[in-house]
This record gives structure tokens, C-alpha cells and sequence, in this order.
């Protein structure tokens, strides 16, 4: 079903450059419209840069990178337009409470204040903070803070949501519940995911495909399904020791 | 003793491991130890050889007397004068006409005494016992800005005079003060007086802009260094908004935010010169009677460089901040600064910037930070000219440094740019990053 999808993230040889450090080494893949794509790999292996790279925040050292047929590096201001961002370790403002934060958020993408007060309550069903969101975001803990963050980048359902590593210091029911809204946000609202993670059962279970990245290269990718028979093995966290050479 | 001893261990441990934090963080390092031991010096040099120089242009000035008298009193007078200072005399000279014909500069002089006809008649009653008959002098003292020195020469004056009169009676000369301002005589009013009352400007002038730049630079620096520290700068630079506009708002909101600051510094900092200054005795002076209060036009020029200079600061320091990880690197960054911030206002505070010599002085007006202060004293004695070049300067140094920053702030170097002290910093990148 998904095969028909148009191409909507597009990376050509892509590489970056830290120094003398290569983060990125002539990374190519595509993630089709619709789809929720999974980056995969441990630390150091590139998944933030490349994700960075989608979201125009750093540029490519060389290679292309087009969203929605738009260049991340000529067209950054557009691609800002249809794309939402969540950082693996992003804050919020200490001294603005949850619902003031979200509106602060809204009023960049929305067009008046009806508009805004129905991303904000969008995003307030999505969180599930409730009469929380009055009050000051330093009050509020990792997995709540982690819950409005990521309600932030649904509320305006973006073309594209990157979320590096979206479930990140949520306890397991919330990590559940984020993984529930993401697939409702695509299903319902035709948004495009690219995520990162290190929760190989996670990925396994919200992908529809993955990338197995080391050291700043592909190593593998396909359907989860397809990469375990591929490499005969029961999970994802196998084929990823097998393909990186652990076991 | 047990527990003293687990409390003294736990101590140690955490002393030893906050001064290892401390010393081996080269930002700290640098802002704590070796600026200072480079400012004060820099700072004692400037102000060394601004009065060494002061003082041979004082030792090279002459002191200019009208003999209006041309008796044999008044050539003891100037006799006794030239044992102390080098002393010009001009004969059958009006003290109108030494401003008139510009008398001052020719003898290379800042002050004038007139030794008024009838002056030897009245020495020579005074000394044949008619002891009510006073001989008198006129003082002429320029007034020329807000330095603390400014009284300086009146001093001397009363001094020449006190010298004389040992050598007759402690009253046998009185000297009567006036002072030129804008090149008006204002008879009767000692430039002492003058000075005293202006002494509040010119220290609270430089104090409060150096107040109010270095506050509102660390409030700029700490704005954007707690997007960073917080975490919530990446999803800012990917919000649909101009970044050009992320910049304005930042650096508008430290402004207002400063304002207020040096806004309630201000009011705190008059209660407390008024303190000190409501004990000098200034008789009935009006400083706007005298025109030494700026006008409509030079209050705006001053609000119109304390803007500029206000932005340049402001921009310089989120420049600086781009290159800190967190709050505590941005603050400790922009101590650099705070140097080039407090030179000219104390440089400035004791010293009229035209009496210092050729360097010091272009080092000064090179200095952006100095413009207020410099226009703050030019506006009070009616000149508009320097305070414009000045603004001119500062906008056009403004406009670079916020070219700079909002090409920092559309580039990735916001996220990435860090100072590299390659001698203690580790090189390359950490592993955060590049995951």
C-alpha cells in the first residue's frame, strides 16, 4: 500500500563534516509521503546530523537534500513551513506555563487567534497535561515536559514531523501512548514521519521502514519484517548487532 | 568526630572537584584572572600617561594677566606670579576682547586675571595703614566641560594670590571670580563652583552608562546562552520566522529589560550622589541660567547615541554568547568586553578627552562604548557636532557587527560556533555532537 506513496524526503550523497570528523559519509535514502521512516543506530552514527540536516538547521558539507521537492539549503525559509521539529534533548521556556508555550509555538504557524486557540487545544488533548498546562514549565517533570514537546510538533500537523528520538524519557505508558498519536497523526492527518531511536522495539513496532545507520552509513534498511527474515532473526536489536558486526 | 570527619571528607571532595571545574575552564580562567591583570594595568598606563601629559601641557601653558593697572604694584604682583607659573602680561586689554581676539589660545593659556586700573592707588593706601581700602583682582576661568579637574586652575589662582599676599597681609588682595562659559563672561560666578556642581554628571555620566551596557549585555548574552543551556534554541531556528526577526526580538526584549535596569540604577545612584553633593555650596547657581543643561535638541542626540551604542552592545554580546555552551561560558565571555566598556568611561570620567594625548585619544573614539559619555559632556556646552560624528560611527560600527550577527544567527555556526582554546580545551568534536 505504502509503495505507491510519492517520494516526499529525498538524500542524495550527503556528507558532513565536523573537522576532520565525518559525520555523515555519502548517505542516499528516501522517505515516501505517508510513511513513518526509522533511523536506527548507536551513538555517534549520525541519525541527529541527518536529521538536522532534513530540518535546515546545519547544511550539508556536500550532496542534496530536498523535502517535498524543496531544498533544505536554497529553500529553507519554505521547507520551515511544513516541517515540525523535536529535538532528542530539547527544552522548554522555564518560565512561560505549558499552555503559554504552546500558544507562543502556535502563533508562528497559525493565522489568527481562532486558529491559535485551536492548535493549543489540539496539542492540550494531545499531551493529556490538562489543568497542568497553567502552570510554569519548570515545575513540570522530564516525561511531562517530554509530552508537551512532542505536542508541539503534532499540533500543527506538519507535512513532515522529524522527531529525533520522540519517546525519550517517557515511562512506558506514555512512551505507548506518543507511539499511539504518531500513528493517528499520520493515518488521520497524512503527516510524514522521520524519527530516530535507540528503542529497536519501538522502531519495530511504529516504522514502516528503517535505516540501520554506522558511522555516518547506511548499513541496512527495508521493512522491519524484511530485515529480520533477511538476516534470519527474531528482532531488530539482533539484526543490528548482526549487520554492525556484534555478533 | 566521626561524623566531623565524614563532613570534613565530604568537603574536601567537592572543593577539590569545583576548583578542578573552575581552573580548568579556560573561559573562567581568562574573565577572572588574566583580564584583570591585563585591565588594571592597561588602565593605570592610560591614566599615567594622561596626566603626565596633562601636566607638561600645564607646565608648558602660560598664565595670562591684563595690566590695565601698569603700577609699580601691579609689577610686583606679576613678579611674584612668575616665581610659581609663566606668566603672559597684555596691557590695556579688556577681558571681552581676550575672548573677542581669542587671546587665550595665542598665549597658549586656559585662564586670564585682570589686574584692574587703580589697583597699585589701592595697594598703596592699603600698605599706608588705610587698611579699608582693598586692592582686587579679576579671575577669568574657562569653563569647558565635565571633568572632575575642571576647578583646578581657580585653585591656582586663589593660590598665586594667597603667595602674594604672605609677603603683605593676608588680605591685601581680594580676587573676584567669573567664569566664560560658551564664551560668555558670567560675571561673578567662580568655574570652582561650577565645577563642584557639574562634579555629580561627570562621574554619574560614565558610571551609569557603564552600568547600563555591561547590565544590558549580560542580559543579552544570558537570552540567548538560556536557549542554548535549555535546550530550546534548535526548535526556535525551525520555526517558519525569519531569523533576522528571532534576533530583533531578542535583542528588543534585553533592551527593555536593560532599560529598566539602568533605569532604577539611575534614580538609586542620584539618591546617592545627591547625598554626597547636597553639602557643597553652590549659592544660587542655576545651571540652566548659565546654559550648562542640554537642550531639547542635545537630549535627543545623547538618547540617540546611548540607542546605538546600546544595540552595538547588545549585538557584540549576542555574537559573543553564540560561541558559549551554556549561560555561565556567555557571561564569562563577555567579561572580555567589560574592558573596552570601562577604559574610556573611567578614563573619561577624570579627564576632558581633548587634553589627552593623540593616541589615547583615537583609542578612545575607536572605542564605540565611549561615544555617550563623550556626547553626554559636548552637549552640555552646546557642541552637536561631535556627538553626531559620533552617532554617525557607532550606527555604522552598529550596522556591521548586526550584519555579523544576523548572519550568525542564519547559519548553523549559532548551534556550532565554539571558541577553540587550544591549549586547554579539547579539540574536535564531543560525541553529542555528532550522534
Amino acid at each position: 500500500m505504502r509503495s505507491q506513496l510519492q517520494p516526499l524526503i529525498e538524500l542524495v550523497d550527503v556528507t558532513k563534516d565536523f573537522g576532520n570528523i565525518h559525520a555523515l559519509d555519502h548517505l542516499s535514502l528516501t522517505v515516501s509521503s505517508g510513511e513513518i521512516f526509522g533511523l536506527i543506530g548507536p551513538n555517534g552514527a549520525g541519525k541527529t546530523t541527518a536529521l538536522r540536516i532534513i530540518s535546515t538547521l546545519v547544511l550539508p558539507t556536500s550532496g542534496t537534500v530536498s523535502v517535498f521537492g524543496l531544498d533544505v539549503v536554497q529553500q529553507a525559509a519554505e521547507v520551515r513551513k511544513i516541517i515540525a521539529y523535536l529535538p532528542e534533548e530539547a527544552g522548554v521556556y522555564r518560565n512561560l506555563s505549558g499552555a503559554e508555550y504552546l500558544e507562543f509555538m502556535a502563533n508562528f504557524s497559525a493565522g489568527n487567534k481562532e486558529e491559535t486557540r485551536a492548535v493549543v487545544n489540539e496539542a492540550a488533548e494531545i499531551c493529556g497535561l490538562g489543568d497542568r498546562l497553567k502552570s510554569k514549565a519548570k515545575t513540570y517533570s522530564k516525561g511531562m515536559k517530554r509530552r508537551l514537546l512532542v505536542a508541539r510538533a503534532l499540533m500543527t500537523k506538519p507535512k513532515l514531523a522529524v522527531l529525533d528520538e520522540p519517546a525519550s524519557g517517557l515511562d512506558v505508558l506514555y512512551a505507548y501512548h506518543v507511539r499511539e498519536i504518531i500513528k493517528r497523526y499520520v493515518k488521520d492527518h497524512g503527516v510524514t514521519v522521520i524519527l530516530s531511536s535507540h528503542n529497536m522495539l519501538e522502531v519495530e513496532h511504529l516504522c514502516d521502514r528503517v535505516a540501520l545507520l554506522n558511522r555516518g552509513k547506511i548499513v541496512a534498511d527495508g521493512k522491519p519484517q524484511e530485515l529480520k527474515e533477511r538476516f534470519d532473526c527474531a528482532n531488530l536489536e539482533e539484526v543490528f548487532a548482526k549487520v554492525v558486526g556484534f555478533a | 568526630m566521626r561524623r566531623w570527619l565524614d563532613l570534613l571528607k565530604g568537603f574536601g571532595n567537592v572543593f577539590v572537584k569545583e576548583l578542578k571545574e573552575l581552573v580548568r575552564d579556560p573561559k573562567i580562567l581568562l574573565g577572572m584572572i588574566v583580564i584583570p591583570l591585563i585591565m588594571f594595568p592597561v588602565l593605570g598606563a592610560l591614566m599615567g600617561f594622561s596626566m603626565e601629559s596633562a601636566k607638561e601641557q600645564a607646565e608648558k601653558a602660560s598664565f595670562l594677566v591684563l595690566d590695565n593697572d601698569q603700577g609699580n604694584w601691579s609689577k610686583v604682583l606679576i613678579n611674584s606670579f612668575a616665581l610659581y607659573v609663566r606668566v603672559d602680561v597684555v596691557n590695556d586689554t579688556q577681558p571681552q576682547q581676550v575672548i573677542d581676539q581669542n587671546l587665550l589660545a595665542k598665549h597658549n593659556a586656559s585662564q586670564f586675571l585682570e589686574i584692574p586700573p587703580g589697583f597699585s592707588a589701592n595697594m598703596t593706601a592699603y600698605v599706608n595703614s588705610n587698611k579699608t581700602t582693598k586692592a582686587e583682582v579679576n579671575f577669568y576661568g574657562v569653563f569647558s566641560g565635565t571633568g572632575i579637574f575642571e576647578g583646578i586652575g581657580s585653585s591656582m589662582a586663589d593660590n598665586l594670590v594667597y603667595q602674594f599676599n604672605r609677603g603683605i597681609a593676608p588680605d591685601a588682595v581680594l580676587s573676584s571670580k567669573s567664569s566664560i562659559i560658551k564664551g560668555a563672561i558670567v560675571t561673578g560666578v567662580d568655574p570652582q563652583t561650577i565645577s563642584s556642581l557639574m562634579m555629580s554628571q561627570a562621574i554619574a555620566m560614565p558610571i551609569t552608562i557603564m552600568i547600563l551596557l555591561s547590565y544590558s549585555m549580560q542580559v543579552a548574552a544570558t537570552s540567548v546562552a538560556m536557549e542554548k543551556e535549555e535546550k530550546t534554541l534548535e526548535t526556535l531556528l525551525t520555526l517558519p520566522v525569519d531569523r533576522f526577526s528571532i534576533l530583533m526580538g531578542k535583542l528588543s526584549g534585553s533592551i527593555l529589560v536593560a532599560g529598566v535596569g539602568a533605569l532604577t540604577y539611575m534614580i538609586g545612584f542620584n539618591f546617592y550622589m545627591g547625598s554626597f553633593y547636597s553639602a557643597i555650596p553652590t549659592g544660587s547657581l542655576d545651571l540652566v541660567a548659565l546654559g550648562l543643561v542640554p537642550s531639547v535638541f542635545g537630549y535627543a542626540l545623547l538618547a540617540v547615541s546611548l540607542f546605538v551604542t546600546l544595540l552595538s552592545a547588545l549585538a557584540l554580546a549576542v555574537i559573543m554568547s553564540a560561541f558559549a555552551e551554556d549561560v555561565r561560558g556567555a557571561q564569562s565571555l563577555v567579561g572580555y568586553v567589560y574592558l573596552i566598556v570601562y577604559i574610556p568611561s573611567i578614563v573619561l570620567m577624570f579627564a576632558d578627552i581633548n587634553m589627552l594625548p593623540l593616541p589615547v585619544r583615537v583609542l578612545i573614539y575607536a572605542i564605540p562604548f565611549s561615544h555617550p559619555i563623550i556626547a553626554s559632556k559636548a552637549v552640555i556646552m552646546g557642541d552637536y557636532l561631535t556627538p553626531t560624528l559620533g552617532i554617525i560611527y557607532v550606527t555604522t560600527f552598529t550596522l556591521v557587527v548586526m550584519y555579523a550577527a544576523s548572519r550568525l544567527f542564519a547559519t548553523e555556526k549559532i548551534l556550532t560556533a565554539k571558541l577553540k582554546f587550544k591549549r586547554f580545551g579539547r579539540r574536535g568534536k564531543t560525541q553529542g555532537e555528532l550522534e
